[in-house]
């Protein structure tokens, strides 16, 4: 198991070596997986390995207090998932501009990243992101704090004791949500306001299911950002990622490629 | 090397991965599936993968394994089709004798 040490958390990191030469990007894709029970591997089944196949160094890591990394009791600001994202890419070597990947609140990682480290930055694509607008922080804090009720003492808890797998996971989300400060952290999260995104230049691909309980961030990202692409799933929820992965794969991997066809050749 | 022999550290692997206690009283052959038989969680498979990749070296290509499947062959992938996948790719020469 790969890990990196940064801001002083034990990350667990998986590199894919680009295949295929030349390779189709000269920078690295990053994928930021979302919040709570998820981890690294929810990209790692899907789309990480398509788009190293295709020709692309992929780097995929679990937030902290997530999947493999280090869960400590502090620490879970959006401002602090940004700072171990960038921490992390430097403990890793990268210091030139990444793909940016986020599902749903890596999404919003992913954002905040772009605007708080421009130049690091070619590309995103915002899969179901979370746009940290007014009121949004508190309705998260709500919904994390009702999962970890049910997780708890409800029937999820009682459903997920079944197995090993899924008790598993369990412990890790009601310890996260319980014993950390993971949701008075995702309660004080500053919101976003039109200006500031306006200033993220760079090329945005934004896909959202039609039937998303966050369509309408579609909406905004789309009448705000600069430069952005967006593309409506029908009949999907906000499950994109595992509900639509064929579809995903083709979009995401048609969009590296037209970002490659904007970098001179010779740089790839 | 034979698929009984990957067979063995495979599943030295797995138990490795998910612990002893869980590993008790299973029998992990060709045909046990990950998902359904071993409740291998997610993140677990992806630290066999990387354990197989050190393991056998370079030429066990997961990333080509894995970027040809879609998530429900991925989920419902066999121990004995990571083993023929490990094999295939460590003897070439194996492809020519059939």
């Amino acid at each position: 198991m790969a890990e990196v040490i940064a801001r002083g958390v034990r990350f667990h990191v998986q590199r894919l070596a680009a295949r295929h030469r030349p390779h189709l990007l000269a920078q690295p894709v990053v994928f930021i997986h979302g919040l709570g029970m998820d981890n690294l591997s929810s990209f790692y089944y899907t789309l990480a390995n398509p788009v190293a196949h295709a020709g692309a160094t992929v780097i995929l890591y679990d937030l902290r207090g997530h999947g493999l990394s280090e869960r400590p009791r502090t620490g879970y600001r959006v401002s602090d998932s940004v700072a171990d994202l960038a921490a992390v890419l430097d403990a890793s070597a990268v210091d030139g501009p990444v793909h940016l990947v986020g599902n749903s609140y890596g999404g919003t990682v992913a954002l905040s990243f772009a605007l708080t480290h421009p130049q690091r930055v070619a590309s995103l694509v915002l899969i179901e992101a979370h746009i940290p607008v007014p009121g949004w922080a508190e309705q998260m804090a709500a919904t994390i704090t009702g999962i970890g009720a049910d997780l708890t003492e409800g029937e999820l808890g009682r459903w997920m004791a079944r197995s090993r797998k899924h008790a598993n996971l369990a412990a890790l989300g009601k310890d996260l949500i319980h014993h950390t400060t993971f949701v008075p952290d995702l309660r004080a999260t500053d919101p976003v306001d039109d200006g500031e995104l306006q200033q993220i230049t760079q090329p945005v691909h934004a896909v959202y299911g039609e039937r998303s309980d966050v369509i309408a961030h579609a909406w905004l990202l789309q009448s705000v950002l600069p430069r952005v692409r967006l593309t409506v799933l029908p009949d999907v929820d906000h499950s994109v990622l595992t509900a639509a992965t064929p579809v995903l794969r083709t979009v995401v991997l048609d969009w590296f490629a037209a970002q490659a066809m904007t970098v001179p050749a010779g740089l790839r | 090397m034979t698929d009984d022999q990957i067979l063995a550290e495979v599943r030295a692997l797995i138990i490795e991965i998910i612990g002893g206690e869980y590993a008790l009283g299973l029998d992990i052959g060709m045909d046990t599936a990950f998902e359904t038989d071993l409740e291998l969680e997610s993140i677990e498979f992806v630290t066999l993968a990387t354990r197989l990749g050190e393991r056998y070296g370079e030429r066990v290509d997961f990333v080509g394994f894995l970027a040809a499947k879609d998530l429900d062959e991925i989920i419902g992938l066999t121990v004995g089709e990571v083993v023929r996948h490990v094999s295939s790719c460590r003897t070439p020469e194996g492809a020519l004798d059939g």
